[in-house]
């Protein structure tokens, strides 16, 4: 288990004038709803306490007020806390010196905007190289870094162009390219897709997986997609006026909702995009490797597996037919742990309902093997 | 006792703030003689300068200025031939001299005025307090009749040019803080927040994000600036300062319509000029490095 | 904007264009045929004599009076029009047309309000003599005649032309000015002095002031009667003699000026009294310097200085009115 890289405990932000009142209300039990009445303050982040490990992305999501874009502007101390703690290796940041707190905004986090935050007076490369300035690096360094970036999110080439003459998927990317040349240790990220098309959404989700996978950087995301966060997320939080109301894996989310409200948010999530071949697996017990050992078989109660001596699959029968020489058929195409359920639906039409989808690694090798049964039953 | 609810005001107690202000004029004039003696002094260092440097530009070098600036303000060349032949005309009317002489003291009261102006645009913005405290001293600077302290400006300083671009400063002084203000604040929340997410600290944030983001709509308070120095010129003449507003009151004050209206045609010209040519500056917006779209 | 809402702009425009014409003054309604208007050109001797002529016509004659501002160029074309009724101080160099409207019988002079007035170039007595008492040394021991400016251009020294003097011109329009400058170039100072316009009179007398008050050196052109004069110890400088022939060109001396007393055709049907009583009227530069000075001093107003003259000096006016009307004033003044 990785160590958490960043710990926020009791985090709590009211905004606005009356702050004493506000607070003992707040101590006394008071909700969003009755301390604005009473006060004219908004409680927008109550006790929110959660844990991002190194390399992970955490996503926190919620409807509009639901103070997420509050308290990720905690987390680099845009807006100050008040009260609770934020631990980053282990120390308060909320006693840090102004010095201090400069230096974690220049080095240890970096930060992408929903409206994208750039600079029209700078070109593209200077807006990128834009942290690196801050902090002082020489010219040549920070074009450098900045350059490596701007490959890394697929610009390369456009250094020279005008902020104004980028589409919005562009500007995205550039703004990401900033933030990644920090080398920051946590990226936060808020509701960075939410201003782009249907499209060029999907497309940038994917792009930060493939640098996710590259990078392994460590990123609070926030959004109000459910399904944007069951793709991006390993840890999803959900919040309401506030509150963080359940904060586990996608599908501790989808399958254990700790609240009607957390059930009604998911509601309208797109498991056949959100679910893939991994969730409805079925693993099989896998011979061990033997070199230069021929075909082996792997079965259950229902189907049996003929493999090759490099795990992958050469054929399958139903158990209790005739022998497994009987029916050698090859599945193709392969499906992978990662194959969204919704690609499974095409492969169990056309009468082949009953038969096996078998599933493999990214590799080719044998997983295990799933059923049309399966399939429909995790879609509904 | 009725009287006061009479229909004018009771006139038993009148406020006399007036002969305060009367006895300390003089006072001061003879008290701080020397400071204003300095300062005028200095002042009339730089203006008696920058009138020599106007003068050393021969007229064709002057005309073909604005005939390049012109031509890159508006991007067109006719543009660039019209306000040149304009300027041509100002030349044609007799009235070359006293133009340099205005624009002297145009100029200097909007580089005063800037110089003064835009540090307190940067100090206001962003701070409500500041721009609260400001606001009826910058009212009054704009509002108060300009003869109210230009009479005592000429005690302190004299007459000619001094007084002119000290009254024309205070009158242009607002626009600049007012805008700069205004233009500071009116940046993309996004944008500052930005900036101070990536470690920018106070000053770093100002002229590296603020400041620069802001540049359009300051050089548009920079153009109102401008004009409101133009529109002193005749005022400016009242106490003594030589050009296009000194012929201006001469024509009115021996009723030569003709000669009131050839002035005034000069200093229209020279308005539209300085406004267009300055106008070009921030339509542009800073300049950007072009690369492939 | 929408078209209704364009034709109804258009038609409270129209509508404007038509009532406000319609408000000008300048046609007077019957009822207005007894309010007489004098004159203000803009100092403050003339501004005397209108509210000491004010308080006779309102207090022995019932008719109201009103005051109307404006620059001599501009208020006497509507002296001539009748817009205007009486002007207490023709400055009679001042408009070159002045006689030929007389002898036209476009106005009516009245008479002479005094004609012991003085204009010319004028320096603080201290520059001459020095002073003793504020201890300010004689700059310019030798200064009598205004080409004597000449030797002093460094005592006068000018802070925007170096190396030239200042001489500080008439108010630009003003007759005088021009004659002035001519003088200036006649006796050469355009060799070591400059010419300043100093824009308006305000301005000069704020210079005058100025330099006063701080003992330094000036000159330049200033009249009598003006408080300026009255409060502060000038010298005027002297000249060659007078010469009508020449005086235009800058040659000579300036003369004292007939300041008459001018009043439109239409005033003598309208208020003949009035006429009479202004022909009569007749003060002194003297006198008007006194009694600016007296308002200087004591923050007066011009109507509460007029009171202080009349009552000061009953034997002059007793001379201007009927017996009758003159108890009518004494009474006022108690």
């Amino acid at each position: 288990m990785t160590a958490a890289l960043l710990q926020v405990q009791g985090l709590t932000k009211i905004f606005g004038h009356g702050l004493e009142q506000a607070r003992r209300l707040l101590a006394g039990g008071c909700g969003k709803d009755e301390i604005f009445r009473r006060t004219g303050a908004t409680l927008a982040a109550d006790d929110v306490s959660f844990e991002v490990r190194e390399g992970e992305t955490f996503v926190l999501i919620g409807l509009s007020g639901s103070g997420k874009s509050t308290v990720v502007r905690c987390l680099n101390l845009l807006h100050r806390p008040t009260a609770g703690r934020i631990l980053i290796a282990g120390r308060d940041i909320l006693g840090y010196r102004r010095e201090e707190l400069l230096e974690l905004r220049r080095r240890r986090m970096a930060m992408v905007f929903q409206s994208f935050g750039l600079m029209s007076h700078r070109n593209l490369l200077d807006n990128v190289a834009f942290g690196l300035e801050i902090r002082g690096e020489a010219k040549a360094a920070r074009h450098a870094k900045a350059l490596q970036a701007i490959d890394l999110v697929g610009l390369s080439g456009q250094e020279g162009s005008r902020i104004d003459a980028l589409s919005g998927g562009m500007k995205q990317r550039v703004g990401l390219a900033r933030a990644l040349a920090n080398d920051p240790d946590v990226l936060l990220m808020d509701e960075p897709f939410s201003a782009l098309d249907p499209i060029v959404r999907r497309d940038m989700q994917a792009e930060l997986l493939k640098i996710q996978a590259r990078v392994k950087k460590t990123i609070v995301f926030i959004t109000h997609d459910i399904n944007e966060a069951f793709k991006l997320g390993d840890t999803i939080a959900i919040m309401k006026d506030g509150r963080i109301v359940q904060c586990g894996s996608p599908e501790d989310i989808l399958y254990r909702p700790a609240t009607p409200y957390v059930q009604e948010f998911v509601r309208d999530i797109d498991k056949g995009q959100a679910l893939s071949a991994w969730h409805v697996l079925r693993r099989l017990p896998l011979p061990a490797a033997r070199p230069g050992g021929g075909q082996t078989e792997v079965g259950d109660g229902d189907f049996a597996f003929v493999l090759d001596e490099a795990g992958h699959l050469l054929g399958w029968s139903r158990q209790g037919g005739r022998g497994p020489a009987a029916a050698v058929a090859v599945l193709t195409p392969a499906v992978t742990v990662d194959t969204p359920l919704r690609e499974l639906l095409p492969l169990l039409v056309e009468g082949r309902f009953a038969d096996p989808i078998a599933i493999t690694d990214g590799s080719g090798a044998f997983q295990g093997y799933t059923t049309g049964n399966a399939v429909l039953q995790a879609l509904v | 006792m009725f009287t006061v609810l009479a229909d004018t005001f009771p006139s038993w107690y009148k406020l006399d703030i007036g002969s305060w202000f009367d006895r300390l004029i003089p006072l001061l004039v003879v008290r701080f003689g020397w400071l204003f003696d300095r300062v005028t002094q200095d002042l009339l260092w730089v203006l008696n300068g920058l009138e020599r440097l106007i003068d050393l530009v021969p007229w064709w070098v002057q005309v073909l200025v604005v005939f390049v600036l012109g031509w890159r303000a508006t991007r067109k060349l006719g543009r660039g031939s019209l306000y040149a032949a304009l300027l041509v005309l100002v030349g044609l009317l007799g009235l070359w001299e006293e133009m340099n002489q205005t624009l002297a003291i145009v100029v200097a009261s909007v580089a005063l005025s800037l110089v003064i102006g835009l540090p307190f645009g940067i100090l206001t913005a962003n701070s409500r307090r500041l721009t609260a405290g400001l606001r009826p001293l910058l009212d009054a600077m704009q509002t108060m009749p300009t003869f109210v302290y230009l009479i005592p400006a000429v005690m302190f300083f004299g007459l000619g040019k001094v007084p002119a671009v000290i009254a024309t400063t205070i009158y242009a002084v607002p626009p600049v803080v007012r805008l700069t203000s205004h233009a500071i604040e009116q940046v993309d929340l996004e944008v500052v927040e930005a900036g101070r997410a990536f470690g920018a600290s106070r000053l770093q944030l100002l002229f590296k994000v603020q400041i620069p983001q802001a540049l359009p709509t300051i050089m548009q308070g920079i153009n109102q600036t401008t004009m409101m120095a133009v529109s002193m010129i005749v005022t400016c003449s009242m106490i003594g300062a030589r050009g296009l507003g000194l012929e201006v009151i001469t024509a009115i004050n021996r009723l030569e319509m003709g000669r009131g209206f050839t002035s005034g045609l000069a200093i229209v010209i020279v308005a539209v000029l300085i406004d267009r040519l300055t106008q070009g500056w921030y339509r542009r917006g800073p300049k950007l490095e072009e690369g492939r779209p | 904007m929408n078209k209704h809402c364009q034709y109804a702009l258009a038609g409270c425009f129209g509508l404007a264009l038509l009532i406000v014409p319609g408000c000008s003054t300048s046609k007077a309604p019957a009822g207005q045929a007894k309010v007489i208007k004098f004159d203000e050109v803009g100092w403050d001797s003339i501004r005397f004599h209108n509210a000491v002529a004010r308080l006779i016509v309102e207090k022995a004659y019932g008719y109201k009076t009103e005051e109307v501002s404006g620059s001599t160029p501009i208020t006497y074309p509507a002296l001539k029009k009748g817009d205007i009724d009486v002007l207490m101080e023709m400055w009679t160099d001042n408009v070159p047309t002045y006689d030929k409207d007389i002898a036209a019988k476009e106005l009516m002079e009245l008479g002479v309000n005094f004609k012991d007035d003085a204009q010319g170039v004028y320096v603080p007595r201290y520059v001459i003599q020095g002073d003793a008492k504020r201890g300010i040394k004689p700059m310019a021991p030798d200064l009598r005649k205004v080409a004597d400016l000449a030797k002093y251009k460094t005592v006068f020294a000018d802070p925007e032309t170096p190396g030239k003097g200042r001489l500080y011109g008439a108010i630009p329009g003003w007759n005088i000015d021009k004659v002035l400058h001519k003088k200036y170039l006649h006796l050469g100072l355009d060799k070591t002095f400059t010419y300043f316009s100093p824009g308006s009179d305000a301005a000069l007398a704020a210079a005058f002031t100025a330099a006063y008050e701080k003992g330094k050196p000036i000159a330049g052109y200033y009249w009598e009667p003006t408080w300026l004069t009255g409060k502060y110890d000038l010298v005027r400088l002297g000249d060659e003699p007078y010469n009508a022939a020449t005086f235009n060109d800058g040659i000579g001396d300036i003369p004292s000026v007939r300041v008459t007393i001018v009043a439109t055709n239409s005033l003598a049907q309208r208020a003949p009294e009035v006429v009479e009583f202004l022909k009569q009227y007749s003060t002194s530069s003297e006198l008007t310097a006194a009694a600016l000075a007296y308002m200087y001093e004591t923050k007066a107003d011009y109507a509460a200085t007029a009171k202080w003259f009349l009552q000061k000096h009953p034997e002059l006016w007793a001379k201007w009115l009927p017996a009758d009307k003159a108890a009518l004033v004494q009474a006022s003044l108690k």
